[in-house]
């Protein structure tokens, strides 16, 4: 494992012991769900996207490495504030314990909050409602202007990285709105379109027409 | 966690202090070059010099012998010791004051370089300046503040200070940087702009240590017994270490970290954040790494850290099969000074036992991969697979030997799952590198392997093989084609081996018996391989047998034959068409083949050829209840062939066709022997078919001047205007038809004498008109060329008179352009632009001599 690349972005998760942000992330990295030990100190990812190169860090819940995870937050470009949907403790910790470590981030650090465990989470006896994340997550970033979120949504996802639901596109969100890829490196490097769009390339025409 | 990275040896056993008192122990100790100097417990500097010695075996031992000792007086234990060769002092920290002794007869500089109420103190190995002598260090004060100092020979001068919020209890120095440890967190201060960032809190039970492991970056003791890494920017750009508890200090050698704790020593890989050895060690008080070396010091006795060799410790972990571990310490191995060459080599080594390794264990993607990468000699594999190295290569696996596997049955242990897995394997690498660098020069054996390989389990892919130039020998592929009953293969190879008559020789044995060989496609393919055979004897030998089988296919060996064969003796046609006659339809195919595409011209094979479709005919017409399409095909063929040639003998079919009464075969040959008038009369007459007559006409009068044409046509009118035809009121619409025909030429005038008085002008109206017409045109064309040809006569002359009215006057000192003498005879020659020559010095009359100019015969 080679950790000494430069970093462009550094993403840190954080939440209470045993909300699932161990499995949130390898969910997303390695593309399956498996079952986790609690994590010592800290943990740490590369994830290469597009050109460029992103550190995820997964810190521990464990109230005993409260001092470290302040320490990992430092220099963080996002950080996802991860709480169990069925815990409604979880999703107060979010501001009450988690809030203040989050000064140590960049000033512009994003905030996601992020609810796991949607797949065993039961609608009517469900105690955090979505409309409640939704708003400390605007709450919580304050600069994220009007036109951004009605474009993209606010900053808050119900996940299951058991079965697969918004976990990428809640990273995605994240690595779109902290290192937005041009059109050019969109097509180049997430590659996925089959058709060629002849109207697309004719804007390039006038350019070459000149020959004579 | 069973690399062996490190070995305990003993440096000094027991330390010989000046009081001999039990209680006196070792606090903490220094290594500079041969040179260790020991701070004790009751406040004296020891100085030994070691030895280290490479014994025969490889073992490292140590031989120390004392130099001396200083007692400090102050009856405190020393608590930090640092030697600064540059210098030749010591940095010593005993009763909370720091001071400088002579490094070799350990005498206290007495010029007044202290720093009073040091905790502690490190030196700067990324110094700001760069002054070689002088050395920077970083000390705590007990009253809150750290401070910079340059410390020469006889003086500490100091540089900066900086106020910090609690009492620092170790500090940790790089550039501007100082990582300190507070009472109660770790902090990270820019002695520049005095700049604190706070890292994380330091737990009640945890000793705080700071180790600087390169530019820019620290290891912590973190909470619960975490090594945490930091940067001098207050960020971590690793994971966390688990260590053990109760750590009292920490070296640096890469890529491991060694820590020391009461009971052992720890070594972690920096790679992978991972535990790698422990080795018990009972009361250790002090551990450093001094120039790349470490030493551990008990109470009394002082030991190495000496590493083992990193190629031991790959070779252990290979031994342990843990494959990737190995690969990553090895990838690392580069690190420690080798040169790059070197380490190429050995990488590749490792590389290849450890592809060894993943292949005995059935990892074949990984064992694959790491062959190519490593460039295997590719019979070191091969060589595994029983008898499949060709018996004529002798190839001994290379010493040491890369792997201890015998052979794949070894490996399988007689389960046939696995040995098909392993030549699964073999196929698909062997496949994967045929043609690429990692065969180059061993394309035999790649090639004799997959033979073998395709001839056990893969036989339909052995003709790719044999067709694209494979570099088999003959030698053991051969006994093992046979033996696999590959006999299609077996003729492929001899075929591609040149040795023509052994293929042949499998293949007709393969056609005759009732050997079944799916990949064998029939006599066609020895049909064709005979038709390509330069060795025209052997071809002769085999052509009755495949005759004997299939007529139509065997002629085919003399009809296919590759374009640009040389002319032999063995194959003229003569002899060939001779040797046919036995097989009628191979003749005639062959004789169409001379004739239509060869389009040889010989009398001979033009009649033979349509004497054997008339008598195709012929007997066709005499059996009964022949199919009319069959006998069409057949009649128009001999036609085409009739109307086409113009070699044949033409009385002899006529003869013969005649007799069978074959009227338009017979009009054909009329037409042959310029017979006009009974080829339309049989035409018209006998088979009424105007068009056919009409066509005749058409066809027979190609390429020939307009006067035959015309007489051709009016051939054609007479014979329906014939008034001793008895029926030649039938007639009078195709006379009309062809009269009217755009196509048909006439002469007016004889028409218009053979058209019988009785025909109404009416009738002829259109012809008439046409003829007229015609021949109007044809008056104005002639006079118009005239007229044109008069204008050129007319030009030509002007430009003759033009010519001629210049004079030339010829005299004396005339001379020629050419020769430059003088002209001796009247004659003479002029060119267009005025140069007079000798006529016999004007070669060209069209480039003048002089200037070269061309002169074109019509540019007036």
């Amino acid at each position: 494992m080679s950790v000494k690349k430069k970093a462009d972005l550094k993403v840190i998760i954080l939440g209470d012991y045993d909300v699932g942000k161990t499995s949130l992330i390898c969910r997303y990295i390695n593309g399956k769900f498996q079952k986790q030990e609690s994590t010592v100190g800290a943990a740490f990812f590369f994830k290469p996207w597009g050109p460029y190169n992103i550190a995820v860090w997964d810190t521990a819940g464990d109230e005993r490495y409260s001092g470290l995870s302040h320490f990992y937050c430092r220099s963080a470009g996002a950080a996802i504030l991860a709480f169990d949907l069925n815990i409604p403790k979880t999703f107060e910790s979010l501001w009450a314990r988690f809030g203040s470590i989050l000064d140590a981030a960049n000033e512009d650090c994003l905030k996601i909050v992020v609810g796991t465990k949607s797949d065993v989470l039961d609608e009517s006896t469900r105690d955090v409602s979505a409309e409640e994340g939704r708003k400390l997550a605007l709450e919580l970033n304050p600069d994220l202007d009007q036109a951004y979120v009605e474009m993209a949504g606010a900053p808050y996802f119900e996940t299951s990285a058991l079965k697969d639901e918004n976990v990428t596109e809640m990273f995605e969100y994240i690595f779109q709105r902290c290192l937005p890829l041009s059109p050019e490196q969109h097509n180049r490097f997430k590659g996925k379109k089959s058709t060629i769009d002849l109207l697309e390339d004719s804007t390039e025409g006038p350019n070459r027409k000149k020959c004579c | 966690m069973s690399v062996k990275a490190f070995e305990l040896v003993p440096v000094i056993e027991r330390v010989k202090l000046m009081s001999d008192k039990a209680k006196t122990q070792i606090e903490c100790l220094d290594v500079c070059g041969k040179n260790v100097y020991i701070g004790t417990s009751d406040c004296f500097v020891v100085h030994y010099s070691i030895e280290e010695r490479l014994q025969p075996n490889g073992r490292v031992t140590f031989a120390a012998e004392k130099q001396g000792h200083k007692y400090l007086v102050v009856k405190k234990p020393v608590v930090q010791l640092r030697a600064a060769s540059a210098l030749n002092r010591i940095m010593v920290l005993c009763d909370t004051t720091l001071t400088l002794l002579n490094m070799f007869d350990l005498e206290p500089i007495v010029t007044g370089a202290k720093v009073k109420n040091v905790v502690c103190f490190c030196i700067n190995e990324n110094p700001v300046r760069t002054n070689p002598f002088s050395v920077e260090i970083c000390v705590a004060l007990k009253r809150k503040s750290i401070q910079l100092y340059t410390v020469t020979e006889d003086r500490m001068m100091h540089l900066r200070d900086v106020t910090i919020p609690e009492q620092a209890v170790t500090v940790g120095v790089d550039g501007v940087t100082v990582c300190a440890a507070l009472n109660s967190q770790y902090c990270m201060v820019n002695m520049d702009s005095s700049h604190i960032t706070d890292l994380f809190p330091i737990d009640d039970n945890v000793q705080p240590i700071i180790k600087r492991i390169s530019k820019e970056e620290f290891l912590l003791s973190g909470p619960s017994a975490l090594g945490i890494f930091a940067t001098s920017a207050g960020v971590s750009q690793r994971p966390p270490m688990q260590w053990s508890d109760g750590l009292t200090a920490v070296s640096f050698v890469h890529p491991y970290i060694v820590a020391l704790n009461d009971e052992f020593i720890t070594v972690h890989s920096i790679l992978d954040q991972q535990q790698k050895q422990a080795i018990p060690f009972m009361s250790g008080v002090y551990i450093g790494d001094f120039d790349g070396r470490i030493f551990v010091a008990s109470g009394r006795e002082i030991y190495s850290l000496v590493p083992i060799p990193f190629e031991k410790q790959i070779q252990a972990l290979l031994a342990d099969k843990r494959v990737q571990e190995a690969l990553d310490l090895a990838k690392n191995a580069n690190k420690t000074g080798m040169s790059r060459d070197k380490f190429v080599k050995m990488f590749k080594r490792i590389q290849q036992q450890a592809a060894f390794i993943e292949f005995s264990e059935k990892n074949f993607d990984e064992a694959g991969q790491l062959f190519k990468e490593s460039a295997i000699d590719v019979r070191e594999i091969i060589s595994l697979y029983p008898n499949y190295l060709p018996a004529s290569v002798n190839f001994i696996r290379s010493v040491p030997p890369l792997h201890e596997i015998a052979d794949i049955n070894q490996l399988s242990r007689s389960d046939e799952a696995a040995r098909e897995a392993f030549k699964a394997f073999l196929k698909e690498f062997l496949e994967d590198i045929r043609g690429t660098s990692l065969a180059y020069g061993y394309k035999l054996e790649v090639d004799v392997a997959l033979l073998k390989l395709y001839a056990e389990s893969w036989p339909d892919k052995l003709s790719e093989l044999l067709s694209d130039d494979p570099g088999c020998d003959l030698g053991d592929c051969i006994v093992w084609l046979e033996r696999h009953g590959r006999f299609h293969a077996l003729g492929q190879l001899y075929q591609h081996h040149g040795e023509s008559e052994k293929a042949l020789a499998v293949w007709t044995r393969l056609m005759d018996s009732n050997v079944d060989d799916p990949s064998f496609p029939g006599l066609e393919f020895i049909v064709l391989f005979l038709a390509s055979l330069t060795n025209h004897e052997l071809l002769w030998k085999y052509v009755d047998w495949v005759l004997e089988k299939d007529e139509e296919l065997g002629v085919k060996i003399f009809t296919e034959r590759p374009a640009n064969e040389p002319q032999s003796e063995r194959l003229r046609p003569e002899t060939v068409v001779d040797y046919l006659h036995r097989f009628p339809r191979a003749v005639i195919t062959y004789l169409e083949y001379l004739i239509f595409q060869r389009r040889l011209e010989k009398e001979k094979y033009h009649t033979h050829l349509a004497v054997l479709y008339l008598e195709a005919v012929i007997k066709l017409m005499d059996t009964n209840g022949t199919k009319k399409e069959e006998l069409d095909i057949a009649r128009s063929k001999l036609r085409h062939m009739l109307q086409m040639s113009n070699l044949y003998r033409v009385q002899l079919i006529l003869g013969k066709a005649k007799e069978k009464e074959m009227h338009a075969e017979c009009a054909i040959l009329y037409g042959k022997l310029e017979e006009h008038d009974k080829a339309l009369r049989i035409l018209v007459h006998k088979l009424k078919d105007f068009g056919a007559a009409e066509n005749y006409c058409q066809v027979n009068s190609r390429g020939k001047d307009p006067a035959a044409c015309k007489r051709l046509y009016h051939i054609l009118l007479s014979v329906y205007l014939d008034p001793t035809y008895e029926r030649r009121d039938t007639l009078v619409a195709p006379a009309m038809a062809l009269l009217n025909n755009a196509d048909a030429e006439f002469d007016n005038v004889k028409v218009l004498q053979l058209l019988p008085e009785s025909w109404s002008v009416g009738l002829l109206a259109q012809f008439l008109t046409r003829a007229v017409r015609t021949s109007m045109h044809e008056s104005r064309m002639t006079r118009i060329e005239r007229m044109m040809a008069r204008g050129e006569n007319l030009q030509v002359k002007q430009t003759f008179i033009e010519m001629q009215r210049d004079c030339i006057v010829m005299g004396e000192d005339r001379a020629c352009a050419v020769c430059n003498r003088a002209f001796n005879d009247p004659t003479f020659v002029r060119y267009p632009n005025g140069v007079i020559t000798h006529v016999h010095c004007a070669k060209n009359k069209y480039i003048c001599p002089v200037s070269g100019k061309l002169f074109s015969a019509g540019k007036r």
